[in-house]
């Protein structure tokens, strides 16, 4: 379970568990989480609890919250935060999805969707929200690109900035290549000719590309350059 | 019907991090199938689930479709999808109670049956479908996901959804309950269209536009191209099991004959039914 930790002046002052749907925090006394302080309002902020989620929202404008030295209005917690309330401190703590298996598929019942949900209009599913994919922590990725040496975009550098790219003619001679985090590699992928690398045909398997590799894929010849 | 209206390439894998895979995937190019299904439960129970389901299913369409075909069934095809998803949906609430140890499992499930010149579309739960038509990839399906109803409730906004921790909080699957309403629908099908059947390991890691990208430039070569959207996830993280369908339309599939016996004898016996 989620916890919250008050310190001020590196002491800590109080510490709870986020085990209510709506945890509050302001200066009246009648808050979950009490903060005696002239720069906190009455009723500051609240932590909403929604699945594993954590969502701190900011209840008025007079008084900003702060979160990781950010002014917010509602924001998803992560676990280690830190929100400021005037001269005390918020550490928000939640080390169970710091290390665990919640992206195992679960079931839970869904939330109740009042009459305001009408104003989403249910339409053809899946149009009126674009489900983003997870943020990506810590995956670097290379930097290459290619410079057409012959071939009618002769003199262009194509910058290899995406997950895949591809190189020849459909039917002809097509090539892929992939961005990985380990480097680039090639591969074949259509056409009776296949791709060559330094002179020398890859067949059907994929073959990893090397600064200063030349790369011949129907009538277009590539050098292929790495940035270190 | 020929053999090869419909290319199908297909792979699931456990990923990056996960010992076990609980997705199945069962496809079947003869009949225009493809299922794909995400399993839950405890003691590898959701391996249990996703199993059973693509199994039953696939072997309730491959009935209902010969059916179709000789036209001795005159039920439309969508709802032969959906007797087969309420007997899988049965048979692992059946198990389900019989076993303590199977006890609470569910699984998700996408499929997709060609038919007629047309697809069956069939969910349950965060698994999805998607479909690329001239070079533009179009989700088709809308998750049954807690994520999906925060954002919908104005909880959280789009720009803050891919910090969250509910990436995988389903609220309805398939075996739970002794009913479930699946969301089904029907919809043209052209040559050249390119469906996506995946599970969330997919999604969840590959944002759209690189999905589209990878099945745009690599449509001639479908095994490549599953292959090149499960690298994709395993290299963004592969922490949840990733399964991957892609089906093509080769050309048109109208149903052999939508005449009915009588007619058929008509004209056996060469007259005009009118």
């Amino acid at each position: 379970m989620a916890k919250l930790v008050l310190s001020s002046g590196g002491s800590i002052l109080y510490q709870c568990f986020v085990d209510k749907e709506r945890l509050s925090v302001g200066r009246a006394s009648h808050n979950h989480v009490v903060i005696d302080d002239p720069a906190v309002s009455e009723q500051h902020a609240v932590i909403i609890s929604v699945g594993n989620d954590h969502i701190l929202q900011n209840l008025q404008s007079v008084n900003a919250t702060l979160l990781n030295g950010s002014r917010v209005v509602r924001q998803i917690l992560q676990h280690g935060d830190v929100m400021q309330f005037g001269a005390f401190y918020l550490r928000y703590l939640n080390p169970k999805i710091a290390d665990s298996d919640l992206d195992r598929t679960v079931l839970i019942s869904g939330l109740q969707k009042r009459g305001d949900a009408a104003q989403h209009p249910s339409g053809p599913p899946g149009h009126q929200v674009r489900m983003p994919a997870a943020r990506l922590a810590n995956i670097r990725f290379p930097k290459g690109r290619v410079r057409v040496i012959t071939g009618s975009r002769a003199g262009h550098t194509i910058t290899l900035d995406r997950v895949v790219a591809t190189f020849g003619k459909p039917g002809k001679g097509l090539a892929v290549v992939a961005r990985r985090p380990q480097g680039y590699f090639i591969t074949h992928v259509e056409g009776r000719r296949h791709p060559r690398v330094n002179r020398q045909s890859i067949g059907a398997e994929t073959h990893p590309l090397r600064n200063g590799d030349v790369i011949d894929v129907a009538d277009e010849s590539l050098e292929f350059l790495l940035d270190s | 019907m020929s053999r090869d209206f419909i290319e199908i390439a297909a792979v699931t894998d456990a990923g990056s991090v996960r010992q076990f895979n609980e997705d199945s995937i069962v496809t079947d190019p003869e009949i225009g199938v493809a299922i794909l299904a995400d399993g839950m439960g405890g003691h590898r129970a959701g391996e249990v689930a996703s199993h059973m389901a693509t199994q039953i299913i696939m072997s309730g369409l491959q009935t209902q479709v010969a059916e179709l075909r000789s036209a001795v069934a005159q039920h439309p095809p969508l709802r032969a999808v959906e007797e087969s998803i309420i007997r899988a949906n049965r048979a692992i609430f059946d198990a389900a109670q019989g076993q303590p140890t199977y006890h609470g499992m569910g699984t998700t499930l996408a499929l997709t049956l060609f038919f007629d010149n047309r697809v069956v579309l069939g969910h349950i739960g965060d698994s999805r479908i998607y479909r690329l038509r001239q070079n533009v990839l179009r989700l088709l399906t809308s998750d049954d996901s807690l994520l999906r109803d925060q954002i919908e409730l104005g909880f959280i906004s789009l720009a803050d959804a891919g910090d969250s921790h509910n990436r995988s909080l389903v609220t309805r699957a398939l075996g739970i309950e002794q009913s479930v309403s699946a969301h089904l629908r029907e919809d043209e099908a052209y040559p050249d269209d390119i469906y996506l059947v995946c599970s969330d390991g997919l999604n969840d890691l590959v944002e759209d536009a690189d999905i589209a990208l990878i099945i745009n430039a690599l449509k001639a070569n479908l095994p490549l191209a599953v292959n090149h959207l499960v690298q994709a996830a395993k290299d963004n993280g592969g922490y949840d099991n990733v399964s991957v369908i892609l089906a093509k339309v080769l050309k048109p599939f109208p149903a052999a004959s939508h005449k009915g016996w009588f007619s058929r004898l008509y004209d056996w016996l060469g007259l005009s039914a009118g």
